[in-house]
């Protein structure tokens, strides 16, 4: 069975009070262990898939199951355990939060978990090492570039060991060389580990080292 | 994680913990004043023993200033009153006091206070208050204090005889405490007032008292027999005694009306801006929830942060608040009138009922003014805040 399914999907927005489409009945079957690139331009609706598939917005019409479980059929805080015990987000933008250090970042999604894995410091300490920023472990997220924030963010997407890694562009704030240390380190948790990813990105190159290569177009999920 | 919220932006947390003491404080003094009086009040009047108190016509208020707020007066009528009250009908008994005011230095070596003269044989006033102290009857030349008197006049550790009015009293016992104006005066018997009349210029004549206390049978109608006083002699004033204070209340009526009415408007200021701040604080931290949300967090994650955040705060500004309140308690006793001569002052349980509620109080307002904000932050949909970026 397929880890998760997309059942023509839609989600609708109003703007202006004027109905938009940004997602068009997209149906999607991932097996776990795949990793996808989505490419497509601005506003072709790859967010707002990569959201509903994740659970933090809900679709209009139609269904996304994960595992044979339609998530969006669950109460609030089933959601929110799915969120956060199967998925590893990482946005599109650096988010941290800017009250809380770097290790506190990182164990931010840990304290959400209704029963803790134990052994999380370590865990934190690891996934920071992987990333190239142990020496940062105690600075708060204004103490380091935009880069370094990045990668933090994509150490804290791995926390609660995910099933699936939904990244929304997560190479954007990169320079090269780190760029490619990322894509190595995905593959590595892909491969080792059976992680799914699903990777949004505009660089073509990165979405040429994936498994399978998918465009949105104006709402629309073609293959490549 | 609250804490650190708060330490953000110290200058608007500040604010609003300044404010929130402000309430506080003024609800604990305007708790703790109204209590006060009202305790003095019933005291006074439970402990009287005396169903009506005959004073003479405009003497009322002060009759209530002795009973009530232990302030020395005089004022006088004739004894013959005495008889004329006791064939009303209705009038158990009757006993007279007469009250002398002491005036340091001149007459008198005790500080400035009340003298109560009452007649042993007809009393039932001060009796039930001396029978376990002396045992027997006051003597000529000699008297007994009442219990804040007693630590007034340091009887029992220096001096144990006093001179009032030109003469030499012997101080013979300490009244129990009665909650009530007695506890401030000395007692001697009334066969000493034709001698202090010879030995001083007290501006008092023989035939002379102060007040008639009066306990009434079982059975009669107080309103009646007040009635009765007043309607057939018309140079007297009676009391009831469960109006005694009523002056004071009349008054303090007005005072607690302007203390509610600057709670009411406190307390809608600081809902509205705890509201306010709160608005900010969930706008300026949308985002952040946004994350949280899509990392993972409940929505009872989100209002248990908040939540804590509004206590923290609210506890702090209630804290401050009641300490403040209760200083201002304090230092207004020492100097406002109406508290500085009240029989009873705050018990400890008291004190801590009304910091209680002040707490409470405070915390509640915090709660509920932020109630608005952090509903709309947890139902946020994380999607919708993070597309803001």
């Amino acid at each position: 069975m397929p880890q998760i399914i997309v059942e023509n999907i839609t989600k609708t927005y109003l703007v202006d009070k004027v109905p938009i489409d940004a997602v068009r009945s997209v149906s999607l079957r991932i097996e776990k262990g795949d990793f996808i690139s989505i490419v497509g331009h601005s506003g072709s609706g790859k967010t707002t898939l990569l959201s509903m598939i994740g659970g933090i917005t809900r679709p209009s019409s139609g269904k996304v199951l994960f595992e044979g479980e339609d998530i969006y059929e669950l109460a609030s805080d089933r959601v929110s355990e799915y969120r956060c015990e199967k998925i590893g987000f990482m946005f599109q933008f650096a988010s941290l939060l800017p009250i809380l250090t770097v290790k506190e970042n990182l164990l931010l999604p840990t304290v959400f978990r209704p029963r803790p894995a134990g052994q999380e410091a370590a865990k934190a300490e690891e996934l920071l090492h992987l990333v190239g920023l142990t020496e940062k472990i105690n600075v708060y997220p204004a103490q380091l570039s935009g880069g370094q924030q990045r990668r933090v963010a994509i150490a804290r997407a791995f926390m609660n060991d995910p099933a699936l890694v939904l990244a929304d562009e997560p190479t954007g704030d990169l320079d090269e060389e780190t760029e490619g240390d990322m894509m190595r380190f995905f593959k590595t948790m892909n491969e080792s580990k059976g992680v799914t990813f699903i990777m949004v990105t505009h660089n073509t190159d990165l979405a040429k080292q994936t498994k399978q290569h998918l465009r949105m177009n104006q709402g629309t999920l073609q293959t490549v | 994680m609250a804490f650190r919220n708060l330490r953000r932006r110290p200058l608007r947390t500040g604010i609003l913990v300044a404010a929130l003491s402000l309430m506080v404080a003024a609800l604990v003094f305007a708790l703790s004043f109204v209590t006060r009086v009202n305790s003095s009040i019933k005291l006074t009047s439970d402990r009287l023993g005396a169903d009506l108190l005959i004073v003479p016509t405009g003497a009322r208020g002060g009759a209530e200033d002795i009973l009530v707020e232990n302030r020395a007066t005089s004022f006088y009528m004739n004894k013959s009153f005495v008889d004329r009250i006791k064939k009303i009908e209705g009038i158990d008994k009757v006993s007279a006091q007469t009250y002398l005011v002491t005036l340091t230095g001149l007459c008198c070596s005790v500080p400035s206070s009340m003298v109560v003269a009452f007649n042993q044989e007809t009393d039932f006033i001060v009796a039930p208050w001396m029978k376990d102290k002396l045992g027997r009857k006051l003597r000529k030349g000699e008297a007994i204090v009442g219990s804040e008197s007693a630590y007034n006049i340091n009887l029992g550790m220096v001096e144990m005889e006093a001179k009032l009015f030109g003469s030499v009293f012997s101080m013979v016992g300490v009244l129990d405490k009665t909650g009530s104006g007695l506890d401030t005066a000395v007692f001697i018997s009334d066969e000493n007032i034709e001698e202090i009349i010879k030995n001083s210029e007290a501006d008092i004549k023989p035939d002379q008292i102060s007040v008639i206390f009066a306990k009434l049978k079982k059975g009669a109608d107080p309103y009646t027999v007040m009635s009765e006083i007043e309607n057939n002699i018309i140079e007297l004033d009676v009391v009831m005694r469960k109006d005694i204070g009523k002056s004071l209340i009349t008054t303090l009526g007005d005072i607690s009306k302007i203390f509610y009415l600057t709670m009411v408007l406190s307390t809608i200021l600081s809902l509205f801006l705890v509201w306010a701040i709160f608005t900010a604080i969930a706008n300026e931290r949308t985002r952040e929830v946004g994350i949280m949300r899509a990392l993972g967090a409940k929505e009872k994650h989100v209002v248990t942060l908040f939540l804590f955040e509004v206590l923290v705060l609210g506890a702090i500004g209630s804290i401050v608040g009641i300490i403040a309140g209760t200083s201002l308690t304090l230092i207004m006793a020492q100097s406002f009138s109406i508290l500085k001569n009240l029989p009873v002052d705050l018990t400890n349980f008291t004190r801590t009922v009304i910091a209680f509620a002040g707490l409470v109080f405070g915390t509640g307002i915090c709660v509920l003014g932020a109630l608005s904000p952090v509903q709309r932050l947890k139902k946020l949909e994380p999607l919708l805040v993070i597309k803001q970026e």
